[in-house]
């Protein structure tokens, strides 16, 4: 049976595990200093630097409903680049590439999609673990995040995890 | 000479015409406007006229050599009734400029066809019109060959015919030129030798034929036919008789003919001008950028090493480092004068917007543009054609009414819609306006309700301004071709946010609506103050900043939310850097007070410490995310990390007000999630 591998990037974020595929990853680094920028969006944790361009930090814990945490070393910021935009995703530890191939893949119910703010594509299942596959359309999608962050329901996707071991 | 044309060096051929024929593309347009007065007048500008024969015939030239047929045609026609205004037998009617209008539109139209490798549009109309208004234009214009240095003083239609007179036999030759006959040092070279030996070149075509293979076309004529005539073949040269020269239209080339011989120079006119690559002058300007922070690395470590180090001439050191920083201020400014081009490039295009639009409605319209030698960056001028666009025909569909409208208004029936640049220090004003019926902003309130868009309570301009930019907002119920599809505003305001401009509207009802675009001349490097109050260190362009005072905690006073303090006889609104962060007012009993001044108005900035002059690489927040008002930009002081560059004109419109609620450092819904 031929199935399509591909890579993703696996990150934790609360006590979900979520993946975005390597082409759409620029690279990962440790937090080291964000510029908080005045009157951004509460999930704007501020800007930073990568190569010459001030790309903003956005928190996914804040973007998810989690509540914030300081940074500490297992923090990363993974950059990704959706068409021409690029934006560094605060996560709790990205520690992981993984291939996933298509027929571990499965689609989001519509029970879900309908709860979670429709930032997820699909759900993946390696072995035991359940990866969420991140729309970043939806993630990145200015729109959606002018609303406060109060009617994101933070625990959708964990309970997706659980429902699933 | 290699005869081999690679894929890169056929496309980078093709690259040179495409952006060749857009200059003359470009001069033609801005010719046109300009021709607009001529109307009527016995004598035609002759300096406008002469521009634009010569534009004309330069892209009559270079479109014969990638084979363009249809483009050579339509230039030879508007050349042959520019000719006719020269020679002083007609003048400028607006007839006539409305074909040269649509000459040069249908230039462009073939060029991008031709690009995009599409069918090319038809020209037959217009070619049709230009032979009523001349009368006397020929059949079918023969194509003009610059190609050859003969064909310089006499067209090559004449030579064939005149060949042909003299009773010599037209053949048509063709070379393909090959590594083996190279090798055997038969070339383009050699064979024209053979060729002008036995007879009279009278055109020579270099075509592509596809997977980098070329052949030339020569066009000769013979007294008789050679002896050896039947061995060419060997040589790659196939050679058949030609029926007349005159009817032979050069062959379609099957992909594109480019011109290939240095001798063969399409371009007659020397230039000085070279053209470069916008990236490149990019990667110039990223390199002085770096180049700025070293240097002001530099003069930190200099600062600090002649502080702490006895043995060490800080003169000596100051004086190179002044010199230096000097020269890379000169660089920096060359560089930037090398990117600036008039704003013209985008004016001129507007008049064929303006009367297409016109030709669809019974409006009439006359659009006047001004100051179209400000100079901008030319990646803003880039950035800046799809807004403009935009807003002219927002201007037309929206703004203008229909004559008997007008009339009704008593005002005249033509309306008015003006482009306006002019340069106002570091910044530009671009400033798009009409004298129609200007914005209802009740009607645009209930609109924008309808399409559940937030109405704020207090309609002023700059509310109004922020609906008609809101995503999805369309003043139309349904869109019209021109205008109303929902989409533009916000897009204007996107590019111009992104370009580290501001947007401003003016309107009054039944007496017009006015965009301002201010936008800034450059980009890439900014004098600035470095300051910070409560840990936040910020920039803030010394353009803005007219004076730094010390201010004693006291002095502060508060009136209507709104903090003054006391500057020269009266008051001055002042905002603090703490409050724009959210941070708590700093307790200390002094601070600083930078005054700030844009043509907007003035106020004042509190910080708690000025810490020196520094020229900065003004990074954009190019990601909507990223973006807030009052930020323009970002910059790095030597440790890469961001430092906020904060908009001066921002902060001197009044739009920044301290903000009552403090904003808590928790998120606003939190949840407790079991593990």
């Amino acid at each position: 049976m031929a199935t399509e591998m591909n890579k993703y990037i696996i990150f934790e974020v609360g006590n979900a595990t979520y993946g975005v595929s390597t082409e759409q990853v620029r690279h990962v680094e440790m937090v080291d200093h964000v510029t908080v920028v005045p009157n951004a969006n509460p999930a704007i944790d501020g800007v930073v630097f990568s190569r010459g361009q001030v790309i903003p930090a956005l928190n996914l814990r804040t973007r998810f409903g989690f509540p914030r945490q300081p940074y500490d070393m297992r923090t990363r910021l993974v950059f990704v680049q959706l068409r021409h935009r690029v934006v560094g995703l605060i996560v709790d530890s990205a520690r992981e590439f993984l291939a996933i191939s298509d027929d571990m893949i499965r689609p989001i119910e519509q029970t879900l999609t309908g709860i979670s703010g429709n930032y997820l594509k699909a759900v993946a299942e390696v072995k035991d673990r359940v990866i969420l596959l991140l729309e970043l359309e939806a993630v990145l999608d200015v729109d959606q995040l002018e609303p406060a962050p109060g009617d994101l329901p933070p625990a959708a996707s964990e309970a997706l995890t659980e429902a699933k071991a | 000479m290699n005869a081999d044309l690679s894929p890169e060096l056929q496309k980078e051929l093709l690259d040179d015409f495409y952006a060749e024929g857009e200059e003359h593309l470009k001069r033609i347009r801005e010719a046109l406007v300009l021709l607009e007065d001529s109307i009527g007048k016995a004598q035609a500008d002759s300096a406008i006229v002469e521009e634009l024969f010569r534009n004309f015939h330069s892209f009559k030239g270079i479109s014969a050599i990638v084979g363009l047929r249809a483009a050579e045609e339509l230039a030879h026609a508007s050349e042959d009734y520019l000719r006719e205004l020269t020679k002083g037998r007609t003048t400028v009617s607006s007839a006539g400029l409305d074909l040269l209008m649509g000459a040069a539109q249908k230039l462009e139209q073939i060029i991008v066809a031709f690009r995009a490798q599409a069918p090319t549009p038809n020209i037959a109309g217009l070619l049709a019109s230009f032979k009523t208004l001349t009368g006397s234009a020929p059949e079918a214009p023969a194509p003009a060959r610059e190609s050859l240095p003969t064909a310089v003083t006499a067209g090559p239609e004449a030579q064939a015919d005149e060949a042909t007179a003299r009773g010599l036999v037209i053949w048509r030759c063709t070379f393909i030129p090959t590594r083996e006959l190279d090798a055997r040092g038969v070339n383009v070279n050699s064979v024209r030798a053979r060729l002008s030996a036995v007879g009279e070149i009278l055109r020579a075509t270099p075509q592509v034929l596809g997977a980098g293979q070329i052949a030339f076309e020569f066009l000769v004529g013979m007294r008789e036919t050679p002896a050896n005539i039947a061995k060419w073949d060997a040589d790659g040269i196939s050679a058949e008789l030609v029926e007349s020269a005159a009817s032979e239209a050069p062959a379609a080339a099957p992909t594109a003919a480019i011109e290939h011989e240095p001798d063969a120079n399409p371009f007659i006119a020397p230039s000085h001008v070279v053209r470069v690559d916008l990236n490149r002058l990019d990667e110039l300007m990223r390199i002085t950028g770096e180049l700025v922070i070293h240097r002001s690395r530099f003069d930190d470590q200099l600062a600090q090493a002649s502080r702490s180090s006895a043995g060490l001439d800080p003169r000596s050191l100051q004086e190179v480092n002044t010199a230096w920083a000097r020269s890379l201020r000169e660089l920096r400014e060359a560089i930037m004068r090398v990117r600036l081009v008039p704003v013209a490039e985008i004016f001129a295009r507007m008049p064929f917007v303006v009367r297409d639009l016109a030709r669809e409605t019974k409006k009439q319209v006359r659009l006047r543009l001004e100051g179209q030698q400000t100079e901008l960056d030319k990646y803003l001028v880039e950035r800046l054609k799809d807004p403009l666009l935009h807003l002219v025909r927002n201007a037309f569909s929206h703004g203008v009414e229909s004559p008997e409208e007008r009339r009704a208004a008593h005002k005249p029936e033509e309306a008015a819609i003006f482009l306006r640049a002019s340069a106002v220090g570091d910044s530009v004003l671009i400033q798009v306006g009409d004298n129609g019926r200007g914005i209802d902003p009740q009607a645009v309130a209930r609109k924008a309700a309808a399409q559940g868009i937030p109405v704020p309570d207090n309609l002023d301009h700059s509310a109004l301004l922020k609906i008609l930019c809101a995503t999805g907002f369309s003043t139309r119920d349904d869109a019209d071709m021109a205008a109303g599809r929902g989409v533009g505003m916000a897009v204007v305001w996107d590019t111009v946010r992104e370009l580290g401009g501001s947007i401003s509207l003016e309107t009054e009802l039944g007496r017009g609506t006015q965009f301002t675009l201010r936008l800034p001349l450059t980009l890439a490097i900014a004098e600035t103050f470095i300051v910070s109050a409560a840990g936040q260190t910020c920039a803030i362009p010394q353009t803005y900043v007219t004076e730094i005072l010390h201010l004693a905690s006291d002095q502060i006073r508060t009136v209507n939310r709104v903090e003054l303090a006391p500057y020269r006889s009266g008051l001055l609104p002042v905002t603090r850097l703490t409050s724009l962060f959210h941070l708590p007012a700093s307790a200390r009993a002094q601070h600083c007070l930078l005054v700030l001044h844009s043509d907007r108005g003035s106020s004042g900035l509190i910080v708690d410490k000025v810490h020196g002059q520094k020229e900065v690489v003004v990074r954009a927040i190019r990601d909507p995310l990223g973006q807030t008002p009052g930020i323009m930009g970002a910059t790095e002081l030597g440790d890469g990390r961001p430092v906020l560059i904060l908009d001066g004109a921002h902060l001197t419109s009044g739009v920044v007000r301290p903000d009552l609620a403090p904003v808590s450092d928790t998120p606003s819904f939190t949840v407790d999630h079991g593990n």
